[in-house]
């Protein structure tokens, strides 16, 4: 698609165009794919494509029809690009010898088992929020963001889920006696 | 994937779009409010009106207030995703050039020797240091807010641009209260404090300007 009809179709989501506004994203998704794929180890390619996506939705009010729509996207790209960079660099690993002693982590597993099956039976929005709130440690807005559930609506996922969680476990526990 | 995508379109709103032309007038009318607040509280020197006859007055005007142009206008520009200061940057470096190249002239031509003690008087200093600091902070201020709104993503330059813009324009309001106008002093305290106002700048702005 031409750099134009991008910029048309970003013009039409700042007048507030949902389904103009799903179709560029559709076009961006692939497009920043694409730039990451080249530039990033896979493992986090999708995370940096749906950075940058919300990076545009939320600076979308800074594109300036008057401009091409490229030059604007790559720069966005690339910022968020640098910003992995760093992010990678802060984690950067080292590798292990064979003979270092490591605890047992079966008890981890079991618990990580055990919870994953608990989330199971939460809908998929309660049990979304959970985990990205309550295992990631993302905040209420960022989490608000990734799931383009308003923070109200996260917040009052996270209670109900977690009352349900609370519920299931007392039900198993009586069950176990 | 499809989700996400979805559910962002779906959070869709209209939004009305970065305005540069809004944004000079609201830093115009802050330095504007800034010079007229400054001399409405009697702080100009009382020999403003010989001082006016002095052409190191001039120079001194002329070059912090091209600075500051220079400066807010590179801010305001790279607060665009797909600008880079750079080019600004270099422009302002030369001007910094050209301006003490043009001090020295002057000082050349007043015969400046003399105790050098004297010319650099440290208790003036002081105060010129505390009055430009202080001053720049409203440009700074409303600089750093619409750089935050906006996406700049050279956010080390931006900042670099923003400071020495900021300090240029409260050493340019000094200059109507500052009693010397000896070409040495200017440069060094004039210089000084602009230097640990850019310094500040450049180490905050960039962490609180992060998108």
């Amino acid at each position: 698609m031409a750099d134009s009809e991008w910029a048309e179709l970003m013009m039409a989501a700042q007048a507030g165009d949902s389904v103009r506004y799903r179709r560029l994203l559709g076009e961006l998704h692939i497009w920043l794919k694409r730039y990451f794929s080249r530039r990033l180890p896979p493992a986090i390619v999708e995370d940096a494509v749906q950075d940058t996506l919300i990076a545009i939705h939320d600076k979308r009010h800074t594109f300036d029809p008057g401009r091409p729509f490229g030059p604007w996207l790559g720069a966005i790209a690339r910022y968020k690009w640098i910003d992995r960079l760093r992010a990678l660099k802060r984690m950067a690993t080292e590798p292990l010898g064979e003979d270092i002693a490591t605890q047992d982590h079966g008890a981890a597993v079991i618990s990580a088992t055990i919870l994953n099956q608990l989330l199971a039976e939460l809908k998929p929005a309660q049990a979304e929020c959970i985990r990205l709130v309550k295992i990631h440690g993302y905040s209420v807005e960022e989490t608000s963001r990734r799931t383009g559930q308003s923070i109200s609506l996260v917040k009052i996922n996270i209670h109900r889920g977690l009352a349900r969680l609370t519920l299931a476990v007392q039900n198993q526990a009586y069950a176990d006696g | 994937m499809d989700d996400f995508l979805d559910n962002l379109a779906g959070d869709l709103a209209p939004v009305r779009r970065r305005s540069p032309r809004l944004e000079i007038l609201a830093l115009a009318a802050l330095c504007a409010l800034e010079l007229s607040l400054f001399l409405a509280a009697g702080l100009a020197r009382p020999n403003l009106a010989a001082a006016l006859g002095l052409p190191v007055f001039w120079w001194k005007l002329i070059s912090l207030g091209t600075l500051a142009l220079l400066g807010f206008a590179t801010a305001l520009r790279s607060f665009a995703p797909e600008v880079s200061p750079r080019r600004g940057l270099q422009l302002m470096a030369m001007a910094v050039v050209l301006a003490l190249g043009a001090g020295w002239l002057f000082d050349a031509a007043m015969d400046g020797g003399g105790d050098l003690a004297a010319r650099l008087d440290w208790r003036d200093g002081l105060h010129c240091v505390g009055f430009v600091v202080g001053l720049s902070a409203p440009p700074v201020a409303l600089l750093a807010a619409l750089m935050r709104r906006a996406a700049a993503t050279h956010a080390p330059g931006s900042s670099l641009a923003i400071g020495a813009g900021a300090a240029a324009w409260a050493a340019f309001v000094f200059v109507f209260a500052c009693p010397h106008d000896d070409p040495l002093y200017v440069a060094v305290w004039y210089g000084f404090s602009c230097g640990l106002t850019l310094f500040l700048v450049r180490l905050l702005l960039p962490r609180l300007a992060r998108w």
